[in-house]
Parts: structure tokens; C-alpha cells; sequence
């Protein structure tokens, strides 16, 4: 798709876009939204990048490199967490037992883990759906 | 009829929920091109997420995010809520692995209709 | 620490599936030897927890010390600890047997990824088996679901791609109704822990037996559908029959089998025997079990293609399992339970021969087979060795199974299931027979075919032995397994 006013009025509003997805995934502990929808907000913004540019300008700004290493980061993060729970308080995926910083309710810093793992899984959604829409992009340009 | 009528409004999410799921599987089982069975199987995933988040519900609740200045609130049940996000997120990605499915036996075989396929197979398995 | 090693295990099989994409050089032959490395050690750690279990007893695991009320918990006894053990040793049996056939089958870039593929499907595995909470279930199903569906089109072939379509989309209207199975009963009783919904339901279920029954329906005909019992299983030969050898070795013996567990934890683990009996469910299993058991033999006897066959022979194998589950007692149970096991083994014995000939021959229809007994020698017993068991002679894991059923059977007063289970074993005698006979006792088509001992490669030939072996042993010893298995019935029956 090469239309001029595509182009323009996404490179208006992506950088929203991404805002966006930032602050429901770090206020995930708060309000609502978390991992799962501040992941899927910010896959668009890149899907609607790639869209509105060609295709293979987008798999150079996100390679399949960069993605292999994000989503097997996000898993070996939550694992990370988990087993340190195991070694402090004598259970997997321990919150307040093991040692995490549990401030006020309802403050930006609180709840333990539960932010940290809310990023981890924000950050592995958002390039699942990316490679996900660039691997069926590419099957369509090699037929 | 009137107590009827009002039974039949106060629990209209659970109603329209099975009919949703009804009208899915019609559409899986009955349409031969692969892409509708594909839109019949969201149509079913989204009945029955619609069924399981209209459990929640309590009768003048507020939206579940705490208030700590009026301890006596009542809030509705937010665990349906919180599950059927997992479950969206299995929805998409079988949507997601069954269109590239269909996208290999489109360029195998020429076509989306599964009655054609099960032709096309037939005919060269009695070669 | 050993309190720990169920979930180690299972998080270690996640942990090295994520590892292996990141890979640079020497991408095959890498993820071969860890994943084998990593299920030999798995298998360690199993045995460890299933001793101390035994000598300790049972205990329950919650994760991040919430108590059951609000948290999830997995249930560590003496049930789960060896169907877990029994499944990493199975696969890492079959794990050991795909080192060299897998070249075979699907192309070099693609070896990685089907390690990754099955150490995610024995992660959802042991998952389910450990859980007590039933989303956590319905989570891990999901995943099993979707891992098997890509073991099978991982091959690019173009039946793969529709039966793994077809598999998929049947798969997930079983999920779907699963699901809506869950959220009735989350109406009821306002759990999702299955010990705490035992006991809501047992105090209040006089008050809502609609809902209980319709809820069971539900979760029943998506359980049904995914274990493949009998007018639901039209998805399983083109699945199982079109797959690579190890894929169709995991899923006929270790998938559908997690259903089956699956179907017990709700039927004594949430239900409870006595609400059971009272909605009627066991009829209605029982007369299912039974068309299955006779209709599975029956289609199995027209079919040309040795994987083909091997499929439909695992739809009556599932009737059996289901007919021991339907008669509600103790011993009906257990014999359920032990043809699971011994079901597992032959399965994966006859189809890690099939694959063999398959691999050497590139053979696959039945009456090319004359003589290959005589090249095959290793692969052949085997293959004997389960397909006499499946039709129970005595010495084989097999027999032992149908004479527990069979027990069974009498125990609970119902004689006329002892002639469907004899009609049953007749008929797989009419198709496994003519192979045997005509591998060792008629002419090879060509003539100069000498016996030689090693014609498959060390893994694959190691693999056979082995599990050749694990039926004989299950066979003269089945005590062995019978131990745990009425240790694992008591628990659900108290």
C-alpha cells in the first residue's frame, strides 16, 4: 500500500499507539488491562506500520532475530521469577513471601512481582503478533 | 407472561450466549469452505466467553477496581474476567495456526472448499 | 527440595523448548542430544519423587503459598507421580527412536522445531496430570491441543496440512464445550478447585441437578471427542495414520490416554461416585464403550495401510479403557487404568515397528509384507510381541489387561459385556494375524534376501528392544504396575 496520507497520518499517530500499549501494560496491576492487551495493542501499532509501509521495510526495523530472542526472554523471565520463589519462600511463584517490594495499594511501584511479570508478558505478545502477521505476510509475496 | 418477559431480560446474556454457540456450529458443520468453518469456530469461542464473564455479575456491583476510601462497596466478581483473557489469547492463536493452515492446502490444492478437496483425494486414491 | 521436583521437571521441559529456537550452529543434531539428555534426567527426578511418595505419602503443592481458596494447587499422590513417570519414559522411548528416523520424515530446517514442538506437548502432559484446578486443565489442554495438531503438519505433505485442519477444528468445538462444562459447574459451586468443588457440589447438588447434568454432558462430549470414543473419532486415522512415526507413536499412546485422566479427575475427583449414579452416566458410557470396542475392530479389518490400521485399532483400544471406567467399581477402575498402560506400550511398539519397515522398505500397505520377517528379524518380534498382546495371549501385557477386565466385568454382574469384550479380541485376532503369518511363513517377493540382525540404525534398534521388553516384563510382573494403579483407584474412590 503506497498512498501518501496513509503514510502520513500513521506516523502521526503510531508513536500514540505505543504510548498507549506502554501505559496499560505497566499499569496492569491497577487498573485494567495487564500483559495480555497492552501486548495486543502494541503488535498493532507495528502491524499497522507494516501496512502502511511495505513489508520489507517493517522486517528490517523487527527482524526475526530480534523476535526469537524477545519471546524466549519473556519465558526465561517468568521462569527467573518463579524460581526464586522457590529458593526464598519454599514455592514456586511466591509474591509477598519471597521478598518482593509490596508497597501501598493502588501506587505505580507496588504488588511485588506482579508488574515485572506483566511487562515480561507484554513484551512476548507484542512480538508474537508481529511475526505471526509477518510470517503469513511473506507466504503471500513468494507465491 | 409478564414475569416471563422479565426472567427472559434479566438473563438475556445467557440466552443470547446459546444461541450464538448454536448458530456457530451450524456454520462449522454445514459450510464447506474452510474460512467459514474457521468463522464459525470464533463465532462459538465468542458465546462461550460471553456465558462465562455474565457470571460475575452481582446485582448493584461496581466495577472491580478497589476503592480505599468507601470500604463497603460491593464489587462484582472479577475471576471470569481475568480467565476469559487467557482464553481470547488461545483463540487467537488457533485462528492464527488454522488460517496458515489453510493458506498451505489453498496452494496445494487450488482451492478453499472442502467438498472439492475430498474429491480431488478420492480420485487419487483410486488411481 | 523433592518437594519441589514435579514442578522443576515440568518447568525445565518449557525452558529448554524456548532454548532451542536460539540455536546457531548444528541446529539438529544439538536439540537431539539435549532433548534426550533432558528427559533421561527428567526421568531420574520422576523415579526420586515417585519413592518418596510412596514412602511419605501424598501432598498437596500450592503455588506461591495461597491457600486453596484463591490460589492454584498442583496434587502430588501416588496417581499422578507414576502416570507422569510413565509418560516421560515412554517418550523419551520414542524420543530415543526418532534421533534417526526423523531425517526421514520432515525437512533438516525443520528437526529443531520439532523438538520444541514435543517438549511444549510432555510440558502441557505432565501439567495435566498434576493439576487440581480446572481451568489450569482446561490451560494446559489448550496447548496439548494445539502442539499435537502441529506435530502432524510438520511433515509438508498435503493430507498432513487437512488432517491436521480437520483434527484442529474438532479439537476446539471439544475445548469449546469443555469450557462451557467449566463455567456451569463455576455457577454452582464457586470454585475452580476440584477438592473444594467436591465438597460444594456434594452438600448442594439436590438443588440444581440440571445444571450439573448439563454441565457434565458438556465437559463429557468434549472429552469424548478429543479421546477419540467411538462416533467421535473421525478425525483419528487421518491423523494418526498420516503423521511421522514418533508423532503418531506420542499421540496414540500418550495424548489420547491424558484425555482419559482427564475424564477420571472429573467424574470421582469433582463429581464424586455417588452424584454419578444417581444422573445416570455410566449407561450411557458403558453402551458407547461397547459400539466403540466392536465398530473400531471392525472398520480396522478393511483397511490396506499398516498406519491406518494401527489407528483404528486404537478406537476399540479406547472402548476398553472407557468400559472398565463405566462400571463404577474398584476393580473396574483399575483394569481402565492398567490397559492404559499396557495400551500405551503395544501402541508404541507397533507403530515404532511399523516405522521401521516403513523406514527400510518405504512400504506401507499390508500385502507387500510377505517374508520380511526374514530381513526384519528384531522388528518383527516386536511387532508380534504387542500384536499378540493386543489380542491376549497369555505371557503378554495385553492378556493380563483383558483378564482384569474381564473380572471385572463379572464382578459387576454384567455377563453380556464379557461377550462383547470376546467378540472384541476375536476380531483383532482377524487383523493382526494374517501379518504375522505372512512376515515369518511365506516366501519374500524377491529371492535373495538373507537374515541379518542389524539392518536399522543403534537408536532405533535400542528403542525397539526396549519397549519389546517392557511388555514381556508387564506381562510376567504385572504387579509391578498393578501396585501404584490400586493405590491411584483408592484415591479416587474415597
Amino acid at each position: 500500500m503506497d498512498d501518501l496520507i496513509v503514510k502520513v497520518i500513521s506516523r502521526i499517530v503510531i508513536p500514540f499507539m505505543i504510548v498507549y500499549g506502554i501505559y496499560i501494560i505497566l499499569f496492569g496491576h491497577i487498573s485494567p488491562g495487564g500483559g495480555f492487551s497492552g501486548g495486543a495493542i502494541l503488535g498493532a501499532a507495528m502491524v499497522l506500520y507494516t501496512l502502511s509501509f511495505s513489508a520489507d521495510v517493517a522486517m528490517k526495523k523487527f527482524p526475526h532475530s530480534v523476535s526469537m530472542k524477545l519471546e524466549s526472554g519473556g519465558i526465561w523471565l517468568y521462569i527467573f521469577i518463579g524460581l526464586i520463589g522457590i529458593f526464598t519462600a519454599d514455592s514456586f511463584l511466591s509474591n509477598q513471601q519471597g521478598g518482593f517490594y509490596i508497597g501501598n495499594a493502588g501506587d505505580l511501584i507496588s504488588a511485588g512481582m506482579i508488574p515485572i511479570l506483566t511487562v515480561g508478558i507484554g513484551i512476548k505478545v507484542a512480538s508474537t503478533m508481529i511475526t505471526l502477521f509477518h510470517t503469513i505476510i511473506e507466504e503471500e509475496g513468494h507465491e | 407472561m409478564n414475569d416471563f418477559l422479565i426472567d427472559l431480560a434479566n438473563h438475556i446474556n445467557y440466552i443470547a450466549a446459546i444461541a450464538l454457540f448454536v448458530i456457530g456450529l451450524y456454520t462449522v458443520l454445514t459450510h464447506s469452505n474452510l474460512l467459514k468453518k474457521v468463522i464459525g469456530i470464533n463465532i462459538m469461542e465468542t458465546a462461550v466467553f460471553l456465558f462465562f464473564v455474565s457470571i460475575g455479575f452481582v446485582n448493584n456491583g461496581n466495577s472491580p477496581i478497589i476503592d480505599l476510601g468507601d470500604l463497603g462497596k460491593i464489587y462484582i466478581n472479577p475471576v471470569p474476567s481475568s480467565l476469559i483473557l487467557t482464553g481470547i489469547v488461545v483463540a487467537v492463536s488457533i485462528t492464527a495456526y488454522s488460517l496458515s493452515l489453510i493458506i498451505r492446502l489453498y496452494q496445494a490444492y487450488g482451492t478453499m472448499d472442502l467438498d472439492e478437496i475430498l474429491a480431488m483425494r478420492s480420485e487419487v486414491n483410486h488411481d | 527440595m523433592i518437594k519441589h521436583i514435579p514442578v522443576l521437571v515440568q518447568v525445565s521441559l518449557l525452558a529448554l523448548a524456548v532454548l532451542l529456537p536460539l540455536l546457531k550452529k548444528n541446529k539438529a543434531a544439538k536439540s537431539k542430544l539435549l532433548t534426550i539428555l533432558l528427559l533421561a534426567v527428567s526421568v531420574a527426578f520422576l523415579l526420586i519423587s515417585l519413592i518418596d511418595v510412596q514412602q511419605n505419602g501424598a501432598f498437596v503443592y500450592n503455588f506461591g503459598n495461597y491457600e486453596s481458596f484463591i490460589g492454584i494447587q498442583y496434587s502430588i499422590n501416588a496417581f499422578s507421580t507414576f502416570m507422569s513417570f510413565f509418560v516421560i519414559t515412554l517418550a523419551l522411548i520414542i524420543m530415543i527412536f526418532s534421533t534417526k528416523d526423523i531425517d526421514h520424515e520432515i525437512a533438516q530446517s525443520s528437526i529443531s522445531q520439532y523438538y520444541t514442538l514435543v517438549l511444549i506437548l510432555l510440558f502441557s502432559m505432565v501439567g495435566m496430570i498434576y493439576t487440581n484446578d480446572l481451568f489450569n486443565m482446561y490451560v494446559f489442554m489448550e496447548i496439548l491441543s494445539l502442539t499435537s495438531c502441529a506435530i502432524i503438519s510438520i511433515k509438508s505433505k498435503k493430507e498432513n496440512y487437512l488432517a491436521a485442519l480437520r483434527y484442529l477444528v474438532l479439537n476446539t468445538i471439544g475445548s469449546l464445550s469443555v469450557l462451557f462444562g467449566i463455567a456451569l459447574l463455576y455457577m454452582v459451586s464457586g470454585h475452580l478447585n476440584m477438592t473444594m468443588m467436591n465438597q460444594s457440589i456434594s452438600m448442594i447438588w439436590q438443588l440444581y441437578p440440571t445444571n450439573i447434568l448439563i454441565a457434565s454432558g458438556f465437559m463429557l462430549t468434549g472429552f469424548a471427542i478429543k479421546a477419540a470414543v467411538f462416533p467421535l473419532h473421525i478425525w483419528l486415522p487421518d491423523a494418526h495414520s498420516n503423521a511421522p512415526t514418533p508423532s503418531s507413536a506420542l499421540l496414540s499412546s500418550l495424548v489420547v490416554k491424558i484425555y482419559v485422566f482427564a475424564v477420571y479427575k472429573l467424574l470421582f475427583d469433582v463429581l464424586g461416585r455417588n452424584i454419578i449414579i444417581s444422573l445416570g452416566i455410566p449407561t450411557v458410557i458403558t453402551v458407547f464403550a461397547a459400539a466403540g470396542m466392536l465398530f473400531g475392530s471392525i472398520f480396522a479389518i478393511g483397511q490396506k495401510d499398516i498406519k491406518r490400521m494401527l489407528a483404528y485399532s486404537s478406537v476399540a483400544q479406547i472402548g476398553y479403557i472407557f468400559l472398565g471406567l463405566s462400571l463404577m467399581t474398584e476393580a473396574g477402575l483399575a483394569a481402565g487404568l492398567f490397559h492404559v498402560v499396557s495400551h500405551g506400550l503395544m501402541k508404541t511398539a507397533l507403530f515404532l515397528s511399523a516405522g521401521s519397515i516403513i523406514y527400510y522398505r518405504n512400504k506401507r500397505d499390508i500385502r507387500d509384507l510377505d517374508g520380511i520377517g526374514i530381513e526384519m528379524p528384531v522388528t518383527m518380534v516386536v511387532f508380534a510381541i504387542a500384536a499378540l498382546g493386543m489380542i491376549g495371549i497369555p505371557g503378554t501385557n495385553g492378556f493380563m489387561s483383558k483378564l482384569y477386565l474381564s473380572f471385572a466385568v463379572l464382578g459387576a454382574g454384567q455377563p453380556l459385556l464379557l461377550g462383547v469384550i470376546l467378540l472384541s479380541s476375536y476380531l483383532n485376532a482377524v487383523y493382526y494375524l494374517p501379518i504375522i503369518i505372512s512376515a515369518f511363513l511365506k516366501e519374500p517377493k524377491s529371492k535373495n534376501v538373507t537374515m541379518q540382525v542389524e539392518v536399522l540404525p543403534f537408536p532405533m534398534l535400542f528403542s525397539l528392544i526396549t519397549i519389546g521388553f517392557l511388555c514381556l516384563l508387564t506381562g510376567f510382573y504385572p504387579t509391578l504396575v498393578m501396585n501404584f494403579i490400586t493405590q491411584a483407584v483408592n484415591l479416587f474412590l474415597s
